[in-house]
Parts: structure tokens; sequence; C-alpha cells
């Protein structure tokens, strides 16, 4: 009784008929090995930094923010100075129409008799 | 990264630069807060009156200023006799009662012109104003008003 034949068997003899390897394989897969070890790690935060502001589009855009920024920041204390400005003005404005009202302001009331 | 770097430090140079320039350049064109001229513009702005009445509160002002303040020059004398009035009690445990007397005399004049000189302008002024002026210019008087509660701008 022959036993069936095993399908791995007529595989495996298909295998013996393909040619020898070239003889540098083992030098260029230690050379391709070697290669993709030297490749640089991902970028770490001052990697991504420096690719960021590298571009000279965003370094543009990052000036141009920066002066905008600045602006906006001066208008912020105008404002406030403005403000001021006003109180102050107000201020003056009552001391002149009101001649007592500094002496109100010092409590020094009319004396009483 | 010395490129980077450059492009950082040149952004924060020029949004510095931007800063005190712009707040420079403005904060300069500001006038002084002093003088009849200036506090006009103000009420300008703040009671948004039109030239007419602009111009009717401006004549208003500059004809009550001149005397307003002499008021304040003879307010502010008063002020410094009443003080060495103390000042003569408190050292020598006497006053001389004449003198006194006539300083309180002078000074309830002084304050009661005041008060007419005050009273006198703020009415006319509001005479000029709408109803809404009005409300908004006396919220600007209240620091006169909550003094002087027999005052009124109506």
């Amino acid at each position: 009784m022959t036993p069936e034949p095993d399908p791995l068997d007529r595989l495996l003899d298909r295998l013996r008929d393909f040619p020898e390897p070239p003889g540098n394989l083992k030098a260029d897969v230690r050379y391709q090995i070697a290669r993709r070890s030297e490749r640089p790690a991902k970028p770490g935060l001052l990697g991504g930094f420096d690719a960021v502001f590298g571009r000279p589009s965003f370094a543009i855009v990052f000036v141009a923010a920066c002066v905008f920024l600045g602006m906006f920041l001066a208008e912020v204390r105008l404002e406030r100075l403005n403000a001021e400005r006003g109180t102050k003005i107000a201020q003056s404005y009552l001391r002149l129409i009101d001649p007592l009202m500094e002496a109100k302001a010092g409590k020094i009331a009319t004396p009483q008799q | 990264m010395k490129r980077s770097f450059i492009v950082l430090v040149a952004g924060l140079a020029a949004g510095g630069l931007a800063h005190f320039g712009w707040y420079a350049a403005r904060a300069n064109r500001l006038p002084d807060t002093g003088g009849l001229e200036v506090q006009m513009a103000w009420m300008k702005e703040e009671l948004n009156l039109s030239d007419q009445q602009f111009s009717e509160i401006k004549t208003i002002h500059e004809e009550s200023s001149p005397r307003l303040l002499a008021l304040s020059a003879q307010v502010a004398r008063m002020r410094a006799e009443y003080a060495a009035f103390e000042h003569e009690r408190a050292t020598t445990g006497q006053i001389n009662f004449i003198e006194f007397a006539q300083f309180v005399s002078q000074r309830r004049k002084v304050d009661l012109e005041c008060f007419h000189w005050t009273q006198r302008l703020a009415v006319e002024t509001s005479r000029s104003l709408t109803a809404i002026q009005q409300e908004h210019y006396r919220k600007l008087l209240a620091p006169i008003l909550k003094s002087a509660p027999s005052l009124s701008i109506n």
C-alpha cells in the first residue's frame, strides 16, 4: 500500500530547482541592515521646532504675527491710558466749576461760629 | 537650528519694536489733561455734543471760568488762613475771635458765591443739552451733587 503523495513534497521538490543565490547576498544584506540603522531617528521637540521655523513661509507669518500682537498690546495699553486721562480731565473739570471741590476733598468744612 | 533661533529672535524684536513704537506714537498725540480747551473737547466727546451745543457750552464756560478761577484762588487762600488760625490755636491756645469771626463771615460769603457760580454754570450748560445728555451730565457732576445736595442743575 503506497501512501498518498504529500503536496508539501511536491513543493520541496520544486525548491531544488531554484538558482543558487549570488555570492554577495550576505554582504548585501549586512550592508542594507547597516544603512537602515544609520537612518536618523524621528525628530524630537527641538527637531520639530527647527523644521517648522526653518520654513521661510512660517518665518514670515511668525514675524508678522509678532508685529500685530505687539501693536494689539499697545492698543490695550493706550485704551487704559485714555480711560485714566478721561478721569483726570473729569476731575479737573469738576475742580474748575466747583472751587470748593478741593476743600470738600480735603475735609475742611466752613468753620462754625 | 541657528536659522530657527534667528527667526524667533527677529519675531520677538519686531513685536517689541512695533509695541513700543506704536504706543509712543499714539500716546504722544494725546493732549494734556488740563485747560479749558481740553476740558471742552472732552465734554464734546463725552456728551456727544453737536457743533451748536458745543459752541453754546463753550461760551458759557468761557464767561464763567475767570470768576471761578478767581474764586478758586480765594478758597485756597482762605484754606491757608484757616490753617494759620488752627496752628495759632494749637500752639498758643488762644485765638483772636474778632479776626476769626471776620474770617468765618468772609468764608461763608465766598462759599455762597462759589455755590451760586457753580449752580449757574451747571444750569446754563444743562439747558443746552437734550434729556439724555442732561442725564449723562448729571452723572459727570455726581461728586459735586453728592457733596452739595441743595445744588440743582435743572
